[in-house]
Parts: C-alpha cells; sequence; structure tokens
C-alpha cells in the first residue's frame, strides 16, 4: 500500500515543529475553521469510519494533523459498541461537533456516500481508494466538496511523487499545453491487477450473520443480498455490489499518477473497448486488456496478463519535445512548472484542494469504472466527459448512476 | 421470430466449470497421490469457487441461439436458473446465461429482442413455481434491460416485501414509466418499502408527487421524514421552499444535517431552472440563522452561493 509521499513521523513532526517554533504546537482547531473561530479545544478531533484492513493506515495519513482519535465506528461491532467512542453507525460520529477530520477505511460501497455525509456534518475528509463504486458517486463527492468548502483527499498518493519528477513534469506542460493536437502517447499498465484473486464467488450458499455483524448497516446502498463470509473482509472486491475486483482494488493507486502526468484530471477518455469473456452479475471475474482512448489520441491500456490474448495493437510510448515543431518547444519551455500539490494536512490549514482531491480522484476512479463497465456488457463503449454518461447504449449507461437501497442516497 | 427450438439445457452446460470443478479434474500432485488439487484461498470458504469466464465468441453464439428460439427458449432458461439458496440449486451456469442474455439483447440494434426476454422475464414474477430468490434476480436483470415496456408489471410487485426493493431501483434505472408506479406504489406502502419508494420518488424527480412528498415531511418516522426532504430537494419544486426550509430548521442531529443538505440541492435545482428569487430565499434564510460555530460551514456555503460563486 503506497502512503503519503511527504511521510512525517509523530516524531519527525514534533522534531520539525519545534525546529521552527521553539515548541510543540498542536494545529489549532481555529486554524481549520478559519479565522475568528473560537475553538472548544486546541485539539483536532478525528474518526474512523470502518476499522479493518487499511482503516488504521488510513487514519495514519492525517498524522501531520496530530488528530485526537475521539470515535470509531464499524459495522461488525454490534456486541462491543457503546455510543461513546465506539460506534457501529457513522452517522452517530458524524453528529458529534468535536470531530473535525474523518477517515473512512470501510469497503469501497460505502466511501462516496460517507465522504459525502461527513461533508455535509461540515468535517474534512481522508478516504480510502478507490474512491467510489461508480461514476455518479465521485461527480456527488466533488459536488459535496464545492457545496460545503471541505477538503477531500483519496488515500493513495502516487501523483505526489510523479509531481516532483522532472520528465513527468515537462510531459504534463506539453499535454496542458494543447499544442499537442493528436497525441501520440499510449501508456500501457499491464500486471499487478490481482485479477483471479479478487474475483468472487458464484455458487456460494447463503450463512447465517454473525452476531456481531450488523449485515443490513454493511450491506448498505448495495442490493441486498444473503450473507456470506466472502463479501466480507477483504474478498468483498470480489463482487459488483461492494467494489470491482482487481482492477477497482489497484487501478486508483496505478493510475493516480498517469491523470496528473497526462493532465486528465478534469476529463475522460472517450471511448473503451475491453477484451473478457461476459461477466458474471454479481461476481468479479476474468479480463484481458481494456483500452481506453482520450478525445486527444492519448490511449491508455490496462492489461491483466491473467486471460486471454495480450495486447499487441499499439506500442507503449510516452510524449516528448519532438513531438512539437521548434515554435512551440520553445513554448513549452517557457512555461511555468505546476504548483505543487497539497498533502491533506496543508490543504486542511490553507482551505485550497489537496493534491488528491474530490475532482481528481474522480476522474482517475472513472478509468476504473469505464473499464469495468465494458467489461460487464462486453463491449466497446463512448462515453460523454462533459455529460458523464454513455452514448448510444442505455445497458451500459445505467452502470454509471446506480440505483441505492434506500435509505442511503447521493 | 422463434424457428428452431435449441436445446437450452445442453447449451447452458456448455459454459465452462468453475475453477475449483477444473482444478479437482486435474492429475493428483505427485506428493500427494490420493487428493485431488484445490485453489487453497478458498478452503475456509466451503465448496463455492469462482467462474472462469467462456471464450466471448462460443458464449455470444449461445445468447444467439437462445434468443432465436424466442420466448419458449428464453422461458426454459429461466425455468433452468436457481440461486444459491434454493435446495436445488445444481451450479451457476443458467443464471449466468440469463445474464448474458440480458446482455446480449441490450445491444443498441437488438430493441425487438431486448422487449421479447424482458417481458417474458416480467410475466414470470408472478409464477408460483419460482422462488422468491429467483423473481428478486430476475428483477435485478430487468434493472439491466427491462424498459418502459415492463414498468407496469413490475409495478404490480413494489407492495411485496421481498422485492419491493429490487423493483424499485429496476424501475429508477428503467425511468420511463416509473413515476406513475412509484406514485401508485406510495398509497398503500409502509415501513421500508414506503421509504425505499418516497426516496425513488426523488430520484426520478418525480413532480407531480411533490404535494403527498411534503405532507410525508410530518410523518412520524424519520427515515420517511429524511427520505421525503431528500426527495423535495431533488425534484427542485419552488413550492417546496417553505416546507423544507421549515424541516431543516426544526430538525436535530442527523436529520437536520440531511435536511439542510435537501435545502442546499434545492437552491440549486431552482439556480438551474433560472428561479433565482427563490433560490435566494433559501441561501437568506441559512446565511442568517446558521450562526452557531458548529454550523459555520453551512453558512459559509449560503454566503458563496449568494456571491455567485457556485
Amino acid at each position: 500500500m503506497r502512503t503519503n509521499p511527504r511521510p512525517v513521523t509523530r516524531r519527525s513532526f514534533l522534531k520539525g515543529s519545534l525546529g521552527a517554533v521553539g515548541a510543540f504546537t498542536i494545529v489549532p482547531r481555529h486554524v481549520l475553521g478559519g479565522a475568528g473561530f473560537t475553538p472548544p479545544s486546541e485539539s483536532v478531533g478525528g474518526a474512523l469510519i470502518g476499522v479493518g484492513g487499511r482503516g488504521p493506515g488510513t487514519f495514519n495519513e492525517m498524522r501531520e494533523l496530530n488528530p485526537v482519535k475521539l470515535a470509531q465506528c464499524d459495522v461488525k461491532w454490534l456486541d462491543r459498541a457503546d455510543n461513546k467512542t465506539l460506534y457501529t453507525d457513522f452517522r452517530r460520529v458524524l453528529e458529534r461537533k468535536d470531530i473535525d477530520v474523518v477517515a473512512i477505511g470501510t469497503p469501497p460501497h460505502w466511501h462516496a456516500l460517507i465522504s459525502i455525509a461527513a461533508m455535509e456534518a461540515g468535517k474534512d475528509v481522508l478516504s480510502e481508494k478507490p474512491m467510489t463504486r461508480f461514476i455518479a458517486e465521485g461527480r456527488a463527492v466533488a459536488e459535496a466538496e464545492k457545496r460545503y468548502g471541505r477538503i477531500f483527499q483519496v488515500g493513495t498518493f502516487g501523483r505526489f511523487g510523479a509531481s516532483r519528477d522532472r520528465n513527468h513534469i515537462l510531459t504534463r506542460k506539453i499535454m496542458k499545453s494543447g499544442l499537442l493536437k493528436n497525441c501520440p502517447a499510449v501508456h500501457l499498465h499491464r500486471g499487478g491487477f490481482k485479477v483471479k484473486e479478487w474475483s468472487g464467488l458464484v455458487n456460494a450458499k447463503p450463512q447465517p450473520v454473525p452476531k456481531n455483524l450488523d449485515w443490513d448497516l454493511y450491506v448498505g446502498p448495495s442490493p441486498m443480498k444473503p450473507y456470506h463470509p466472502h463479501r466480507f473482509g477483504g474478498t468483498h472486491r470480489g463482487y459488483w455490489d461492494y467494489e470491482g475486483g482487481g482492477l477497482g482494488d489497484m487501478g486508483q493507486h496505478f493510475l493516480d499518477p498517469f491523470t496528473w502526468i497526462y493532465g486528465k484530471d478534469d476529463t475522460a477518455p472517450v471511448e473503451i473497448e475491453p477484451h473478457a469473456p461476459p461477466a458474471h452479475h454479481d461476481a468479479c471475474g476474468m479480463w484481458g486488456w481494456v483500452e481506453l482512448k482520450y478525445a486527444d489520441g492519448l490511449t491508455l491500456v490496462l492489461e491483466s496478463g491473467e486471460w486471454g490474448e495480450r495486447y499487441n495493437r499499439k506500442q507503449s510510448r510516452g510524449v516528448t519535445l519532438n513531438d512539437l515543431s521548434e515554435e512551440d518547444r520553445r513554448k513549452v519551455s517557457e512555461m511555468p512548472d505546476p504548483e505543487p500539490l497539497r498533502t491533506f494536512a496543508e490543504a486542511v490549514r490553507t482551505r485550497k484542494p489537496a493534491g488528491g482531491n474530490a475532482e481528481a480522484a474522480h476522474r482517475t476512479a472513472s478509468l476504473m469504472h469505464l473499464a469495468n463497465i465494458a467489461i460487464r456488457v462486453g463491449r466497446r463503449i463512448r462515453f460523454d466527459p462533459v455529460r458523464e454518461v454513455i452514448v448510444g447504449d442505455e445497458e451500459a449507461n445505467r452502470l454509471v448512476n446506480q440505483p441505492m437501497r434506500a435509505p442511503w442516497h447521493l | 421470430m422463434a424457428t428452431t427450438k435449441p436445446d437450452v439445457g445442453a447449451l447452458v452446460e456448455q459454459m465452462p466449470e468453475t475453477d475449483r470443478e477444473l482444478q479437482s479434474k486435474q492429475p493428483p500432485e505427485p506428493d500427494k497421490p490420493d487428493q485431488p488439487r484445490r485453489p487453497r484461498r478458498l478452503d475456509s470458504f466451503g465448496e463455492a469457487s469462482k467462474f472462469t469466464g467462456p471464450d466471448p465468441k462460443a458464449a455470444e453464439k449461445i445468447f444467439a441461439e437462445i434468443v432465436a428460439g424466442g420466448r419458449d427458449s428464453i422461458l426454459e432458461l429461466i425455468g433452468l436458473a436457481r440461486d444459491p439458496s434454493d435446495a436445488d440449486f445444481k451450479n451457476y451456469k443458467a443464471g449466468y446465461v440469463l445474464h448474458g442474455v440480458a446482455l446480449y439483447v441490450g445491444r443498441s440494434e437488438n430493441d425487438r429482442q431486448r422487449r421479447l426476454f424482458a417481458e417474458t422475464l416480467a410475466s414470470q414474477l408472478s409464477s408460483e413455481k419460482l422462488s422468491k430468490a429467483v423473481k428478486g434476480f430476475l428483477i435485478r436483470e430487468l434493472q439491466v434491460a427491462g424498459g418502459k415496456e415492463v414498468a407496469e408489471t413490475l409495478g404490480r410487485h413494489l407492495q411485496d416485501d421481498e422485492l419491493c426493493e429490487y423493483v424499485v431501483q429496476a424501475l429508477i434505472a428503467i425511468r420511463e414509466g416509473a413515476g406513475v408506479q412509484l406514485r401508485r406504489g406510495l398509497e398503500g406502502a409502509t415501513g421500508k418499502n414506503r421509504v425505499t419508494i418516497i426516496q425513488a420518488l426523488g430520484v426520478v424527480r418525480d413532480t407531480e408527487s411533490a404535494g403527498a412528498l411534503q405532507r410525508a415531511l410530518s410523518a412520524s418516522d424519520s427515515d420517511v421524514r429524511i427520505a421525503a426532504a431528500c426527495a423535495l430537494g431533488n425534484i427542485g419544486d419552488s413550492g417546496s421552499v417553505v416546507a423544507l426550509i421549515k424541516a431543516a430548521d426544526e430538525a436535530k442531529g442527523w436529520e437536520g444535517i440531511q435536511n439542510t443538505k435537501a435545502c442546499l440541492v434545492l437552491a440549486e435545482r431552482l439556480l438551474a431552472a433560472g428561479k433565482k428569487a427563490d433560490a435566494n430565499r433559501i441561501y437568506t434564510h441559512l446565511r442568517d440563522s446558521r450562526t452557531e460555530a458548529g454550523e459555520r460551514y453551512v453558512r459559509e456555503a449560503a454566503e458563496k452561493a449568494l456571491s455567485g460563486d457556485q
């Protein structure tokens, strides 16, 4: 699992703070609330929702803010929740006024809804990847971030390292310059998707729900299905109801640098073609490769290496100054470098968007979702990146914005 | 359109076996001659296993043959489908093929086939031979491939406690013709079904239900009240401004947060519809009334909207 590009251990944070101001300083709450805010305390109240798996690690990504963990929440705590520090229902956590920042480590079918609900309650959010389960969720998170002026950062940080690499900065400048009319770049990511590992079971008989688990709350916005242990606790990744297989699990890691380097934080591919067997209705399964093309010609290829024939349509290549005329090369060389990306803590302090903000994270997550939609319908699809709808394929378009089980809604 | 009736059962059985089944047929490992190979990671999940995926072209040929067999072949396929919870569940194959056919007929050039498929599925929702689990599966496939032609049939099952959620989700996906069915369904709905239908009326933005939803704002069940507020916000009707502001002002905790959101969403809908005065009424109220420190972010959101920085 990748971590924050500027890892600041508690020890180094303290050392840095001492070096800077001569005394240890906890980030005051009024800094988070903005000027004129009277802090009820001098600490940042934190909550972790979804404590299994990556949960503690996600909370730890907020360590630069020195948050005090006031509440933890998990649907498997029916036997120990006290509704004071331990909860099963995240709504009770978000009602608390003393919580400023929320880390989300639940399975992905809850990421968007809890992110949105937290921002509606005035909290800043660091959510584990993948940001969402389907495309419309990402748009709703971005709208909530904007509506409430909150900070959102997705829990993957590959773009931070990429943004400090001179070659990647040059690529971004070339792409952002608009001078490259027909982009020849082909970015191929092969392997590492754990496709078979994160496939679902197709003949699992329902089992009794464990006494400590609130299954209804676990299922949440997804279609209600009977309990089976494979649908829970990591292997949930193998079901469309909760994630999107290995592509959903690993895609945001692999593609987070890609969208920054190629300047695609505000758009999406227009044509997506899969090579995969017909998908199962419930369980994520095998796929070979998916080719995603942007309107400017940029091609992204995701290849599992676990099924079918290898991708052989195009060779991998980047963009260089040689793809431009001499005059255009000069224009690019005169462009300023992009602004450094803000960490979650910097974003919280300055109230400016984090490097992995909702819009950027949404566009990265959309790549996995579009690839998965093409895999699920088994045919080429066309996407409108502005309206965020699939064009000319009603079945595929229904997967862009999937109905949610009440009372959960975007 | 049907000319030749294929052997649907035989076609279904052409689908590949699961990974566990395939591995169990492999020769024993040299050092364990008496034990078949098994995938180790699945041991804690009993005999359940993963599907391996057929050749796409071969699978499509099978889907095409079944569709060419017309309604009778689709009915036969439905008759083979079982849920893993059914006592006579045999394997995943019939359900998988049925989903494959749903995708096959959903290709844009196949609308006649798609309608036939959807109507055939819908016709079986009242069958006494199928379990509720299988009916739920059929409704989820109608969510994939169904159109307005099945909306009314689906609407008849809105009062079924076990099927209501699936029916509503299918109607939302179908969209066309959903509003009238949901409105009818709301009349007799209670408990969770009522919440589900109210929420759906908001999702499909059914303006004709605004009156009923406003009345639901004073229901005794907080889930009903929240769903109604959310739906009214999403529908974006000017006539809901006063009722939603009142609901947001009176509610506390989670309900207050959700109702405030409904106000902001309503204001955004009104702005988008060119009804700036109605939108500003909401923003002005939130700006002036959210004076507590913990509500500062709401006040700021309203101020930002009033300044035109949306």
